[in-house]
């Protein structure tokens, strides 16, 4: 994996709008991509994977990629092995809520206050683990 | 014919998180699965064709879907296509933003007025896709609409409610069953064994050709492999069969 001081993390939230999960990890990634780090991370739309997009490949194979995943299906990450990327870190909500059980999510397309709170929890784990990955990106680029 | 749940159409959402367009899709298909036909539709997740069960395949094999998508890539549509079947109608948003002119979207999170127009005008087109999915025939058999020259000529199925909002839950059982030596998934399966059980059709010749005739209204089989196709369903019919008597 080519790495420099141009890599960025991508973030791949599940794109289920079935469940409220879906709609946590979204907003999760939202947080990150928009808020918390917008300077190292990016998003990549899980539909492109689906579909086999080069371009949308070649950006998962070529930079570290967290995965948030709805439900136990866990479609992200199987997406994102499939297309030859590497997850080096992979969330399921659910698991995140069992450790933030005063956070519960209600609501698919306005998450009530729960879950916009579990996403927030969730967003400022995930940019731990974004700023791990950077410093080490920037080390080995560094030398 | 076998009882299958009660006709819905599948909403499959690009769900773009990239783009706003995306966004528009999402909150669209999210208004019309939870207002404005909320017993009519329900939703496939479209990583589920890959990643999840032969169901949510099966499903537009069974159903009308309607591909809702956020550019000119169509991922939805083309996915659709790709793993289960093609759409009954396809849209996408940039389409839909130079029909009506509407000012350029903004905000992948909080949509700017642009954007809300543009949730409202598709929300109302998927909703009118639906009505009008909902009046035509559909093919289980041939996964798709029936020319209306034809529909005296064949039965529907009598309905039975299902309440699903995503096609996790869509009420199509799947069963696995070796073909050649291959495993292949037939849909509806689970019913019509236990159908024809429940009607104490043993699994004998006459009966085995009733059945294989029943599965083919909901599955394609290609005429050059039905023998391979009928051994493996009376295979696995009789196993069913001895299974229920002994209980």
């Amino acid at each position: 994996m080519g790495r420099n001081h141009n890599t960025r993390v991508v973030i791949i939230p599940c794109s289920g709008i079935g469940k409220s999960y879906g709609t946590v990890s979204r907003e999760a990634a939202f947080d990150i991509v928009e808020e918390l780090r917008p300077e190292t991370t990016r998003l990549v739309a899980l539909s492109k994977l689906v579909l086999g997009d080069e371009s949308a490949c070649s950006v998962v194979r070529n930079n570290p990629t967290i995965t948030i995943d709805g439900c136990k299906l866990a479609c992200a990450t199987k997406m994102v092995e499939e297309s030859g990327g590497r997850v080096v870190k992979d969330y399921a909500v659910l698991d995140v809520y069992r450790r933030y059980k005063q956070f519960k999510p209600q609501g698919i397309s306005e998450l009530n206050d729960g879950g916009q709170k579990l996403a927030q929890a969730l967003a400022k784990e995930i940019a731990i683990v974004v700023d791990q990955l950077t410093e080490r990106n920037r080390g080995d680029s560094d030398g | 014919m076998v009882d299958l749940p009660k006709m819905k159409v599948g909403i499959v959402a690009c769900s773009g998180e990239e783009i706003v367009e995306g966004t528009i899709t999402r909150l669209a298909a999210l208004s019309v699965l939870e207002q404005l036909r909320r017993n009519e539709t329900v939703t496939i997740c479209l990583p589920l064709f890959l990643a999840g069960g032969e169901g949510d395949r099966a499903f537009a094999r069974f159903f009308p879907t309607i591909a809702v998508d956020g550019c000119e890539l169509r991922c939805a549509a083309r996915a659709t296509e790709k793993f289960s079947n093609k759409p009954a109608i396809s849209l996408t948003v940039t389409d839909l933003l130079e029909e009506y002119q509407i000012g350029k979207p903004q905000g992948s999170r909080s949509l700017n007025a642009a954007g809300k127009q543009a949730v409202e005008l598709l929300a109302q087109r998927i909703a009118h896709s639906v009505d009008e999915l909902l009046v035509q025939k559909w093919s289980r058999g041939e996964g798709k609409l029936i020319d209306p020259a034809m529909i005296d000529e064949i039965k529907e199925i009598s309905p039975e409610p299902v309440t699903a909002s995503c096609a996790c839950g869509s009420g199509i059982p799947v069963q696995n069953v070796i073909i050649a030596g291959k495993q292949v998934s037939l849909a509806g399966l689970p019913l019509i064994f236990q159908q024809f059980c429940d009607a104490g059709k043993f699994p004998d010749d006459a009966n085995l050709k009733e059945l294989v005739e029943v599965i083919k209204i909901y599955n394609p089989i290609p005429v050059d492999e039905e023998q391979a196709y009928k051994e493996g369903i009376r295979v696995a019919y009789a196993k069913y069969w001895f299974k229920e008597k002994n209980q």
